[in-house]
């Protein structure tokens, strides 16, 4: 949770305050200092927001209102450019086999339009999706994969062996889904173009 | 400049060394001038299969470390003038292998001859990166098995991340050999099909050998099997030379048996 402190000197500022910033604070906490009014409290209910008021708060920095705001909505921007780089960065897709003795370690999701040979490695943090057949081990933690039937391969996923009897089909959807790993086949022919 | 091809296999003992001196001697009689060197320090055969044995006198090494020159330590082939040989020094091992004496040797060798042919030593050591780190192709050798595909596709993923070429941002161009096929074998699924093997690799295929008994003889003698027109291997080995030489030549199927008079009468009786 978020924690807005402020120091309350002048009615006025502070109503015009929360009129201009409502948006950056309506789920935070706000920690008010000074003396409190009933216009005050009645605003603050109005605007439906939680507040406290003199409460010593343990924290290891105390920052000027201004502030405050300033590296909130620097954040902000910081937190749209990081979203913006993640759908960037966080999908890989590769072309070329994995040979014998590569090893892939990667933190996002991985598209392999190619196959992975008997001795090569893919350690993966997201999600999966591997298009021909697996022969190496694969070490999964995202959210899904999709595998064809790969009798010769060693997939773990979230450190459950997915046994290559249950992957029977071309293309298998393996999820993981309140802590059981549900396998359901993709019935149609996918066409990779 | 000539080009330099490196034979390389991974696993050892699936014909890396035949293959070299059976398509040295074939690019030799196809009328290029070709040198074929031994870098297997410290394990030289290639001498012995090409019947150069008693007549090696100084070494790579020694022409690398400039102790005599390389005109010296080339011996001729009693076979073709257009074949030389650089032997490897047997009383050295791998650690004496240094890039740059590497280099000058192999760029001195390219400007004289127009194929300059690299026996890799087995395993992925340090004596396979340098095999491979100025080599502008590739020959890859494997037997239709399991262990001896894996080994492969291991040094293929060195050969793309270790060598000059693909660190200039360029690729080694890569050929693969399937050797000692055994006709009945592939037929009755015991070995691993040749499309499987390509699908594993992902390689262009330059040739298919048939398994030949008659190769140790011919190692044995030091007359590359490629010299004898009557045996199978030999013939692959002088197609695959001259696909190498540019000429177009037709895959030939060495996985169908033929069946003569006699197995045809056996048939019969089956």
């Amino acid at each position: 949770m978020k924690v807005l402190e402020v120091t309350l000197d002048d009615e006025k500022e502070f109503i015009n305050f929360f009129d201009k910033n409502y948006v950056f604070f309506k789920h935070h906490l706000i920690s008010i200092i000074g003396e409190v009014n009933e216009n005050i409290h009645k605003y603050l209910q109005e605007k439906e927001l939680i507040y406290i008021v003199n409460t010593v708060l343990p924290k290891s920095q105390k920052s000027s209102l201004k502030k405050e705001v300033q590296v909130i909505q620097e954040e902000k921007t910081i937190e749209k450019k990081e979203q913006i780089k993640e759908v960037k960065d966080n999908l890989r897709v590769i072309d070329t086999l994995v040979r014998s003795g590569q090893e892939l370690n990667i933190s996002g999701d991985l598209l392999l339009l190619n196959r992975v040979n008997s001795g090569a490695s893919i350690n993966i943090k997201g999600n999966l999706i591997v298009t021909q057949i697996v022969e190496g081990s694969i070490r999964c933690y995202g959210n899904f994969m999709m595998l064809k039937a790969s009798p010769k391969a060693n997939i773990i996923f979230h450190d459950v062996e997915v046994e290559n009897i249950h992957l029977t089909n071309k293309l298998n959807r393996v999820e993981l889904k309140n802590n059981e790993i549900i396998i359901t086949p993709v019935l149609k022919e996918t066409n990779w173009g | 400049m000539g080009i330099i091809i490196a034979v390389i296999s991974g696993k050892g003992g699936v014909g890396k060394t035949t293959t070299t001196a059976n398509i040295g001697l074939g690019i030799a009689l196809n009328g290029k001038k070709c040198v074929v060197v031994d870098f297997d320090i410290g394990q030289r055969n290639l001498d012995m299969i090409l019947g150069l044995e008693n007549r090696v006198v100084y070494d790579m090494v020694q022409v690398m470390d400039g102790e005599v020159k390389l005109k010296q330590a080339l011996i001729k082939s009693k076979m073709s003038d257009n074949l030389q040989f650089l032997a490897a020094s047997q009383t050295k091992d791998k650690s004496v292998l240094d890039s740059q004496k590497i280099l000058n040797l192999v760029t001195e060798l390219s400007k004289e001859f127009d194929f300059v042919i690299l026996d890799a030593p087995a395993g992925i050591e340090t004596g396979y990166e340098h095999t491979i780190e100025f080599a502008d192709r590739a020959i890859i050798v494997v037997n239709p098995e399991v262990s001896s595909i894996r080994d492969a596709d291991r040094a293929i993923g060195i050969l793309d991340s270790k060598s000059q070429k693909v660190k200039d941002g360029g690729e080694v161009m890569k050929y693969l050999i399937i050797n000692r096929i055994d006709a009945k074998m592939v037929q009755s699924g015991e070995m691993l099909a040749s499309e499987d093997i390509l699908a594993i690799l992902s390689i262009p295929l330059i040739g298919k050998i048939p398994e030949d008994k008659g190769i140790i003889d011919a190692s044995n003698q030091g007359k590359p099997i490629i010299l004898d027109n009557s045996s199978l291997a030999g013939k692959a080995y002088s197609r695959i030379s001259a696909r190498l030489c540019g000429q177009e030549v037709p895959l030939e199927n060495v996985e169908v048996l033929k069946s003569g008079l006699m197995s045809k009468i056996k048939g019969i009786f089956k």
